[in-house]
């Protein structure tokens, strides 16, 4: 064997370091090479889902997910404001469509009297009556003309007002009746449902105390420290199946509980919707005898203004001719008029499905979800900052000492860069343990 | 003799250990980064926010009382499609200077600094270029803005536009039956959750129903998912690209591979 120069003996010491130092580095990534070009990047959804916090993250979650159910119940979570707001809103559509209503009707009444008179007038020219029928237009347009349109329009008015006052009671206490509906269901599957959990609660009780000398005296055997294996196991064994048989008996409790329940809960549905149908049509059945009442009377005080009476030296064929003329003028109004009614209609059958929707919730009870899911929300997201920070703040830390020259959140593929995910994931878990 | 090579050959391997990472491929310098949050808090366009929130709410009124008037459903739709069209043109005269100005400027600033990506900050966590108070000096300055002449040289960062590739008939498909399914689910456990009598009764059911959709976007939508993440790679590959962002998060530059994906995805 040779014998080194000691400088040489150095610089062969000096290079087994520094190639050891090479080799060592090699073990771990180097993020300037090709592949890297010093971008990383981190799966953010898959860390989130491995920090120590996720599982409290995925609790919120479920109870919002809860919560947004009983949202599809038949309480819909609206608060006090939001109802009284939406209420008003719907009053107002109603009114407008009331008034449009009534002003198409008003309008379309004014044209076919006009057409009428019109019609009399040539007809009573053609029986050689021009005298009269210019003096019938010119009494017509006397009496009438401007206090005859202005006592209609009052009139009209005033039984529109009329109209929308026993409308809005109607609505009031078609409202208030599905209410007490509801309430009264509540209340019984209230009462049901205590009582199946009272039942529930006494055979548990009735159980235990009936197993009580038995599980008692398997659990005094199993406190003797110097009992053989085999004994111990078939005495906790004897506890199990006294656990497993309260435990069935209990379940097959509940179960059938549920059913009768969940039976109860359709027949009381069924029996709200019935009475609320009944109650509706009793309501709206006397708000159509109000305001048949008050256009009869509207009616019979219009026609006292009504044109004065025909000369009564017509012939019996020049009356029967402008009476006939009159019932043709009278069916096509109502025919025309009936349109208007029934668009009316149509929309005000919406605007009350809608009320009726609406008054269906539950204010007090509702208001407390809505602010219930608004804190869990503001809950969950304050969690999730919280996480998605402290896994930002790691993969930085992790990039700087890679020394990577950018590090991106979620990327949608990757063919290069430095996947920092499982590093950050494992010191996230770390800084927890 | 022997030492003497043995030096040599650890000295040329240092030596090129040292320069390796330079001469084959140099770092990836050349990624931006703009705070959007922080533009849209500039005086021009907080004004023109202004502008436009004052527009909507006389709109809202006038869209209101037009939608009152309506008598048909045909009318509330065509009175919806009138007043959605006349807020777009209220907003591109009245935004639309701004966003081309911030475009230009962006664009300017890329240019300058030899960037060939500019991305929004949200999804850079760790280094890149803040472009942000560039782009912001250029906004704010009298100057009139012409975008630069030379195009963006070409990016090693790709992206791709996840709503085009969600409009894939087979991908609106399983959207779709999800979709469908999420509704008819959550009618089952709404009655589910309406017979659960006690506290612990009603968590449960909370969280069966969100396992339930869990389970079933994993069954349904997850193999589309991984099948796009694949192709997406596989394109990026054929293109030299390192990774591939979603368009939402591009503000300037970057290499869209979008049809390619699409391409690959409906074959």
């Amino acid at each position: 064997m040779s014998r080194m120069p000691s400088a040489s003996k150095a610089l062969a010491l000096l290079l087994t370091l520094s190639t050891a130092g090479a080799l060592a580095a090699c073990a771990r990534v180097d993020v300037n090479s090709p592949q890297i070009r010093g971008v990383g990047y981190v799966r953010l959804d898959e860390v989130v889902k491995r920090h120590p916090l996720y599982g409290q993250l995925a609790g919120i979650d479920d109870a919002i997910a809860a919560l947004n159910l009983s949202a599809l119940g038949p309480r819909v979570p609206r608060s006090a404001a939001q109802i009284a707001a939406q209420t008003k809103s719907l009053n107002a559509q109603l009114k407008a469509a009331q008034d449009r209503a009534n002003q198409i009707i008003a309008q379309k009444q004014g044209d076919f009297a006009r057409k009428e008179q019109a019609a009399v007038a040539a007809a009573l020219s053609a029986a050689g009556q021009s005298g009269a029928g210019s003096s019938v237009a010119g009494q017509m347009s006397r009496t009438s003309a401007q206090q005859a349109q202005a006592a209609a329009a009052a009139a009209n008015q005033d039984f529109m007002a009329y109209q929308q006052s026993v409308i809005a009671q109607d609505n009031a206490a078609l409202a208030s009746v599905e209410r007490e509906l509801q309430a009264q269901a509540a209340a019984k599957f209230a009462a049901r449902s205590e009582a199946a959990q009272q039942r529930e609660s006494q055979l548990s009780l009735q159980l235990s105390q009936a197993d009580a000398s038995a599980r008692l005296a398997a659990k005094t055997r199993l406190s003797n420290l110097a009992m053989d294996d085999a004994t111990r196991k078939a005495l906790r064994a004897q506890l199990a199946a006294l656990d497993k048989k309260e435990a069935d008996a209990l379940a097959s409790l509940r179960a059938k509980d549920q059913a009768d329940l969940e039976a109860y809960r359709k027949t009381l549905q069924a029996e709200t919707a019935a009475g609320v149908r009944t109650q509706a049509a009793k309501i709206q059945g006397q708000t159509r005898a109000k305001l048949e009442s008050r256009r009869n009377e509207v009616t019979s005080q219009l026609r006292s203004l009504a044109p004065a009476p025909l000369p009564n030296n017509l012939s019996p064929a020049l009356q029967a001719k402008i009476q006939q003329i009159h019932q043709q003028f009278q069916t096509q109004f109502q025919a025309d008029a009936q349109a208007t009614v029934d668009e009316y209609n149509q929309t005000k059958a919406d605007l009350d499905r809608q009320f009726a929707a609406l008054h269906g919730a539950d204010v007090g009870a509702t208001g407390a979800v809505g602010k219930q899911l608004a804190d869990l929300q503001k809950k969950r997201s304050d969690l999730y900052d919280k996480i998605v920070a402290q896994i930002q703040s790691e993969t930085s830390r992790i990039a700087k000492d890679r020394g990577l020259k950018v590090a991106f959140d979620n990327v949608e593929a990757a063919v290069g860069g430095y996947d920092l995910t499982d590093e950050v994931s494992k010191d996230v878990e770390s800084l927890h343990e | 003799m022997k030492i003497r090579f043995i030096s040599i050959l650890a000295a040329v391997l240092l030596l090129g250990g040292a320069v390796a990472p330079a001469a084959i491929a140099a770092d990836l310098g050349d990624v931006g980064f703009v705070d959007q949050a922080a533009i849209a808090t500039l005086p021009a366009f907080q004004a023109a926010n202004g502008q436009l929130n004052a527009y909507k709410s006389q709109l809202d009124g006038q869209y209101n009382a037009a939608i009152k008037a309506a008598r048909s459903d045909a009318d509330r739709q065509r009175i919806t499609i009138q007043f959605q069209q006349k807020f777009s043109d209220k907003q591109r005269e009245v935004v639309g200077p701004l966003y081309t100005r911030a475009k230009i400027a962006i664009a300017k600033v890329a240019a300058n600094d030899n960037l060939t990506i500019i991305v929004d900050k949200r999804i850079v966590i760790f280094g890149g270029r803040d472009a942000t108070k560039e782009v912001i000096d250029l906004l704010q300055s009298s100057q009139a803005l012409a975008p630069p002449s030379a195009t963006p040289p070409a990016s090693e960062i790709g992206f791709v536009d996840q709503t085009a590739l969600d409009a894939l008939p087979k991908v609106k498909a399983a959207n779709d039956e999800f979709a469908k399914f999420a509704t008819d689910q959550r009618a089952a456990f709404s009655a589910k959750f309406a017979s659960a009598r006690t506290d612990a009764d009603k968590a449960q059911v909370g969280k069966d129903y969100n396992k339930t959709l869990s389970d079933k976007q994993d069954q349904l939508l997850k193999p589309l998912v991984d099948q796009t993440k694949s192709v997406t790679a596989d394109v990026a590959k054929k293109k030299n690209l390192l990774l591939v962002i979603d368009r939402a998060d591009v503000i300037f530059g970057g290499t869209d591979i979008t049809k390619d994906v699409q391409d690959a995805l409906s074959k």
